[in-house]
């Protein structure tokens, strides 16, 4: 492999991973959140336990969306340059 | 080419327990302040709350230690003359990375729930055991992404191959920013998920206390909630395997 070339794949691994690694920061604290709020909730009023808890569901699937975007520039980075 | 594996050694090791050292202090000390409030208000239950604050912080120092290991593996397990070339240096060096930044998050979310479970037994103290079992079984949920980040860091350390001769410039380029970016994808990547689980923990004792007959229906929120909180750790970690192995 030419110099040139090795750095346009090295940039690329280098990337993946801090795409990964930073995009994984916000949906893990924001499901956290979600979660620990749910709890609460759920404590608080246990006769709409199946509500909260699919709220809370919906909630962490679209927070956890931005995760997947993450997943899917990284694994992009990483199989296709 | 030594002198360069054993200076990224060295600084693996420093960055390793001096990042991870970072929210090990704060995440103690949220429980120790938690804990002081709560003995102001209920001063009578002192012994429980006094055990809830030691166990508590024995528990959020663990990813300390972590890092403590990595760094003293790097320090201490390296040879005088270690071999391996620019791979090593690279592995070596994200090795402490990844044990450091992967322990911010899960000390800092112990330290939470902690705090939460002293408060907690301020105001019942008659549930302590109840409210240490969970802050327990919360803390552990929190110390996952950290296992992760000491699992990548093992391999880092121990499974790298060593840099065969005469490769070209360029593979060696790719090989070793891999190396480095699989350290930063799992320890910037457990961040968020080790501080997310640590809320729900906190959240959890603090509700255990309050509406003990509630105990099942908050234990299962919180497990599926920890679960799904935890799945961005778990595709870093798959992105970090991808790049060491791949």
């Amino acid at each position: 492999m030419e110099l040139a070339q090795g750095i346009v794949k090295a940039a690329a691994l280098l990337g993946a991973g801090m795409c990964m690694g930073m995009g994984a920061l916000g949906p893990g604290v924001g499901e956290g959140f979600v979660a620990g709020k749910a709890c609460e909730g759920i404590a608080r009023s246990p006769e709409n336990a199946s509500l909260i808890t699919r709220t809370m569901l919906v909630g962490q699937a679209v927070s956890e969306s931005t995760g997947i975007y993450s997943l899917v520039i990284a694994l992009l980075l990483i199989f296709s340059t | 080419m030594v002198e360069y594996i054993r200076i990224a050694a060295f600084l693996g090791a420093g960055l390793s327990v001096g990042i991870g050292a970072i929210t090990t202090g704060i995440g103690s000390g949220l429980i120790a302040g938690e804990g002081a409030k709560a003995l102001i208000v209920q001063p009578k239950a002192n012994e429980s709350i006094f055990r809830t604050m030691l166990i508590g912080q024995a528990a959020a120092q663990t990813a300390g230690i972590f890092a403590l290991v990595i760094s003293m593996l790097l320090l201490y397990g390296i040879s005088e003359a270690p071999e391996g070339g620019w791979f090593k240096t690279a592995a070596y060096l994200s090795a402490g990375l990844a044990m450091g930044l992967g322990s911010i998050g899960s000390s800092y979310g112990a330290g939470y729930a902690g705090g939460q479970a002293c408060k907690s037994v301020a105001r019942m103290p008659k549930q302590s055991n109840m409210i240490l079992g969970n802050m327990l079984i919360g803390q552990a949920l929190a110390q996952t992404s950290a296992i992760f980040a000491l699992l990548v860091a093992f391999l880092l350390l121990y499974s790298v191959p060593e840099q065969p001769e005469g490769l070209e410039i360029g593979n060696i380029i790719v090989k070793s920013l891999a190396l480095i970016g699989a350290g930063l994808a799992i320890g910037l990547g457990t961040l968020g998920p080790g501080t997310g689980v640590g809320y729900v923990a906190g959240k959890a004792s603090d509700m255990i206390g309050r509406f003990p007959n509630e105990k099942l229906k908050i234990l299962r929120t919180m497990f599926l909630g920890a679960a799904v909180s935890q799945s961005t750790a778990i595709y870093s970690l798959v992105v970090a395997f991808l790049l060491i192995f791949a």
